[in-house]
């Protein structure tokens, strides 16, 4: 209950309020999105796969975002962002994938 | 490979599994059962659903904005162009009638024959009208180092890092020295430059009466036999060259020619300013 009154207010909160991102953060904006969906995959994967564990989903989450986010601001500074951001697009998105594919065969048995 | 691996193998975060093993509900543990537990996923269930909003809003937000200014842009080419065509369509226009009006006052003078005379020393002075002479040519070109067009990644270029290459302001005090050194016309790339022409840049491109100039730079001057040797000595003609090839490996020229023919300069007529009374200097 309390899960989906959070996932509703998120949503409701992230369309009313529409915050701005400061210019310095929007390149960063979709690798934290792309982290966000691995931390959210990795969690109803667990949870299937009967390991979920609060502390664990919230402080991957929270982390995910944050080392994404400092990996393409390194690499920034370095003139290699875009590639670092590739790199990191690559390994979260296979995570997801596979996560994807892990939950798939929890629900539909295939 | 073994990277790849380790990303397929290792899809989910360890630390699930190494915290169920520690509570000894491995397999068991779906739904966090106490109060701390739930207010926990529902935070962090607020703030991916935040993230992902939010990305969602900013991206719509953009999108629409960039198309715009996208649209904005072509229209505005759009209408400079038209504007140009038209321009140009007016331009020949007027020089077919100037050139017709000057046939006819040709055969009106044809008695006189000394204005028609004045008239070809005007044009000749003036570069309104084509002309050849004993000259030199000179030829510039960028170093060979230096990049072509598009080849420069623009988030590292710094702009005027490329040092290899011909710039306006060379191409001005080129110019300025043949003049200096009595050349009595001078043409760019088949430009006859007059008292009007102007040499500038338009980033990497040089634009000489507002039309871009094509590498290699041809510049022809009429002039004496003094004037190759005057043109080698000037500070900012020969010695000058002598610099740029030296310091940043620029190409250059130098070639006397028995017979250089200069076109008319495309610009003629004034719009605006009229002869302020007789008596001036004549040719």
């Amino acid at each position: 209950m309390i899960a989906v009154l959070g996932l509703v207010i998120g949503v409701v909160v992230g369309l009313v309020v529409q915050p701005g991102i400061p210019a310095g953060l929007v390149p960063y904006l979709p690798i934290a999105i792309v982290a966000a969906l691995d931390a959210v995959f990795g969690g109803i994967r667990a949870m299937l796969d009967g390991i979920f564990d609060d502390k664990v989903f919230v402080v991957s989450f929270l982390s995910n975002v944050v080392v994404a986010g400092l990996i393409v601001f390194l690499g920034d500074q370095l003139g290699v962002g875009s590639q670092l951001s590739t790199g990191v697009v690559v390994v979260l998105g296979i995570r997801i994938f596979s996560n994807a594919a892990a939950i798939r065969r929890h629900v539909f048995r295939a | 490979m073994s990277l790849l691996t380790n990303v397929m193998e290792h899809a989910l975060d360890d630390g699930y599994a190494d915290a169920a093993r520690s509570r000894g509900q491995y397999g068991t543990s779906r739904m966090p059962g106490t109060l701390r537990g739930k207010l926990f996923l529902g935070g962090g269930l607020l703030l991916a659903a935040l993230v992902l909003t939010v990305g969602a809003v900013q991206v719509r937000a953009s999108a629409p904005v960039a198309a715009q200014e996208r649209q904005e842009l072509i229209a505005r080419v759009g209408t400079a162009q038209a504007n140009a065509d038209q321009v140009q369509q007016e331009i020949d226009k007027d020089r077919a009638q100037l050139k017709r009006l000057q046939q006819q006052a040709k055969a009106d003078g044809a008695g006189d024959g000394g204005s028609t005379a004045q008239l070809q020393q005007l044009q000749l002075v003036t570069g309104v009208g084509a002309a050849y002479g004993p000259g030199i040519r000179l030829v510039l070109d960028d170093a060979v180092s230096a990049g072509t067009d598009g080849g420069d990644n623009p988030r590292t270029a710094a702009g005027f890092s490329d040092t290899g290459r011909v710039r306006d302001r060379d191409v001005q005090l080129v110019v300025n020295a043949l003049w200096q050194s009595g050349a009595e016309g001078v043409a760019i790339n088949g430009q006859r430059l007059t008292a009007l022409s102007a040499i500038r840049a338009a980033g990497d491109a040089i634009l000489v009466d507002n039309h871009p100039l094509v590498l290699p730079y041809t510049v022809d001057a009429i002039g004496g036999s003094g004037m190759e040797s005057g043109f080698q000595q000037n500070v900012d003609g020969g010695v000058y060259l002598e610099q740029l090839k030296a310091d940043y490996a620029i190409r250059y020229s130098i070639s006397s020619e028995d017979r250089v023919d200069l076109p008319a300069a495309a610009r003629s007529g004034l719009q605006y300013a009229t002869p302020s009374g007789r008596g001036g200097a004549t040719p």
